[in-house]
């Protein structure tokens, strides 16, 4: 490994948010109008909206704005909600723990899942990879309906509403993480499954796998000793897309279960035009996509530096093909 | 807020297995995937896409109308009972998958076609193109196609923010897989014949190149078919696609919800079709993966 991978990989990841930043301003300036007359629509006088454009600062061009946006953003200051005039780092502030709490378990719940599926494919001989293609493919409302309707309607062991009381955090109330945290975990685990089974089955017909197999190793070993090892990065890899998926369907998820986090702040402040939280809360699940992938970028090239010690195992070219979420396969 | 990452970022390698220059002629037959059971997922696609188009033509009442009180269970006029406003469930479900299969249609055959056009170009002219194409494919996938879609709804109606989200999303990543293959099947024999039978390069990429990406191009438009699926539900669930009283398979399992414990069937007969429909669509695909060709 070149020692300036690290930073060339950090570069490209801050790039890339930097860009990110870029399409999710563009996205919420194709509105003809603009905020000027959101908080007072049609109730304001002519020269009222246009004051209000004034303050608001939307008589200057975009790529202005955006640079403006962007400071404000570096130095903690996103701006003010339109509609209650808060400033929008409050609003995040108080959303972001329960937000933090609900991808957390659903990430750990949906890794727990991946491997007890993989775990399974494995020992049943590298079958099952069609099922979890399948589950992966059933968009998440159907998931959050099924399970909310299972759960909570018809068995009555979760309440179908996950309000937190006043004050409270997700921890002291878990029973209201129950609904949203299966709801994001089952079909991650199953996209997760069905990426990673292709990677598993491509390590297991590797002929050194293949000899620990013929030496008699029972296949758990086998597994953990010669394929486990193999798995590392392709698993970050997903990992990230997990945790960048994961905190994107929150959105819906805390929506459909009235969870007070980011996500379903997102969908209000979209619901009601108040841009500058729309802008602001599209970002957390950017953010963390892209820390997952710098993650798994900085572990791939610290294992690739095994490639020069004479092992050979690490090689580029006996890698298997791994899942990248923005480069495609590496 | 769709699938797991939903939306998913899959992508199918190419390279490795395609058998590059050969032509893309027969194929050694299988072993296993003999015809029947080749064709099984895609007739199965087929006939579900029939039924969903046909489905408002075989609702026994107008989705929209009151024919028995609140929540009923099924009984002889309605089977699947009634739901919240005493509207036939079997009718909305029949009536509530056209305008999102319909929607999801049109964004992924938009995507595809884009995603195939700048992939044809990339593979053919290679070099700095290529590597331009794939960065701003890059720059596109930073953002979860479900926050660009929600992020476009403050702007655009729910059902253009689907179309410009999974354009936007899937494009680059069928730009990415064809211009992975075109940079393969370049190196053709029947390919460069054509290039030195002075056939002009829309020419050779019309006639020499697509038809070898058929298979690969079929599974492709399957995984960007799911996705758009995915995108156009969720934002329909959240309330930015069609509005009350519209029979749609996503506003209807909102509207089931509180009454699961009285008719549950009012939440699962459209939470299974959409469900389904997305297998079946998914299935079809890997399919046409599987025995395209293109792995």
């Amino acid at each position: 490994m070149s020692p300036r991978l690290p930073a060339r990989l950090s570069a490209r990841v801050a790039v890339l948010a930097l860009a990110a930043t870029v399409v999710v301003f563009a996205a919420t300036e194709l509105l003809p109008g603009d905020a000027g007359d959101t908080r007072d629509a049609g109730r304001a006088t002519e020269e009222e909206i246009a004051a209000r454009r004034v303050e608001l600062g939307l008589d200057r061009p975009a790529p202005v704005r955006y640079l403006l946006w962007l400071g404000g953003l570096l130095t903690g200051d996103p701006g003010r909600s339109l509609i209650t005039g808060r400033p929008v780092a409050e609003i995040l502030g108080e959303r972001l723990p329960a937000t933090t709490a609900l991808v957390a378990v659903s990430l750990l719940l949906a890794t727990l899942l991946t491997a007890l599926a993989l775990l399974l494919a494995h020992l049943r001989g590298g079958r099952g990879g069609s099922i979890a293609a399948g589950l992966a493919a059933v968009p998440q409302p159907a998931w959050a309906a099924v399970l909310g309707g299972l759960l909570a309607g018809l068995l009555g062991w979760v309440p179908p509403v996950s309000l937190l009381p006043p004050g409270g955090s997700a921890w002291s109330s878990p029973q209201a993480l129950v609904l949203p945290a299966l709801t994001l975990a089952l079909p991650s685990a199953a996209y997760a499954t069905g990426l990673l089974q292709g990677v598993l089955v491509d390590t297991l017909r590797r002929p050194h796998v293949v000899d620990a197999e013929r030496r008699g190793l029972s296949p758990l070993a086998v597994l953990w000793r010669h394929v486990v090892p193999f798995l590392w990065v392709p698993a970050l890899r997903v990992g990230a897309l997990l945790a960048g998926g994961i905190t994107a369907g929150t959105a819906l998820v805390e929506t459909i279960f009235g969870y007070p986090g980011i996500g379903g702040l997102l969908v209000s402040a979209v619901a009601v035009r108040d841009i500058p939280v729309v802008q602001a809360a599209a970002l957390p699940p950017i953010l963390v996509l892209l820390a997952g992938v710098l993650v798994a970028d900085l572990v791939a090239a610290r294992s690739g530096a095994g490639a020069g010690d004479g092992t050979g195992a690490a090689d580029e070219g006996f890698r298997p093909r791994t899942p990248d979420p923005i480069g495609g396969v590496r | 807020m769709t699938g797991p990452a939903p939306a998913g970022i899959r992508y199918v390698s190419t390279r490795a297995d395609t058998g590059a220059g050969l032509p893309p002629g027969p194929r050694p037959r299988r072993r296993r995937g003999t015809l029947p059971r080749r064709l099984l997922a895609p007739l199965a696609a087929v006939t579900l896409l029939t039924l969903v188009g046909l489905g408002p033509l075989l609702a026994p009442h107008p989705p929209d109308r009151t024919v028995g009180p609140p929540w009923a269970s099924p009984d002889g006029s309605t089977p699947l009972g009634t739901d919240a406003l005493g509207r036939d469930v079997l009718s909305r479900v029949l009536a509530g998958g056209t305008g999102l299969l319909s929607l999801a249609l049109v964004a992924a055959l938009a995507a595809v076609l884009l995603g195939t056009a700048a992939g044809l170009w990339s593979g053919w002219a290679g070099g700095g193109a290529a590597r331009r194409v794939a960065w701003v494919g890059d720059l596109l996938l930073a953002v979860p196609a479900p926050v660009l879609a929600l992020v476009l709804a403050t702007a655009l109606s729910g059902a253009s923010a689907v179309v410009t989200a999974s354009v936007m999303a899937g494009a680059p990543l069928t730009a990415r897989v064809v211009a992975d293959e075109v940079a393969v099947l370049r190196r053709g024999g029947w390919v460069r014949a054509a290039v030195e039978r002075g056939e002009r390069a829309p020419a050779v990429l019309l006639r020499e190149i697509l038809p070898a990406l058929r298979g690969l191009a079929t599974a492709d438009a399957g995984l960007r078919l799911v996705t758009a699926l995915q995108l156009a539900a969720a934002l329909s669930v959240l309330g930015l696609g069609p509005q009350p009283p519209a029979p749609d398979w996503a506003l209807m399992l909102r509207e089931g919800l509180p009454g699961t414990a009285l008719n549950p069937a009012a939440l699962l007969a459209p939470a299974l079709a959409l469900a389904l429909c997305a297998w079946v669509l998914g299935a079809a695909s890997r399919s046409a993966g599987r025995t395209g060709g293109a792995r």
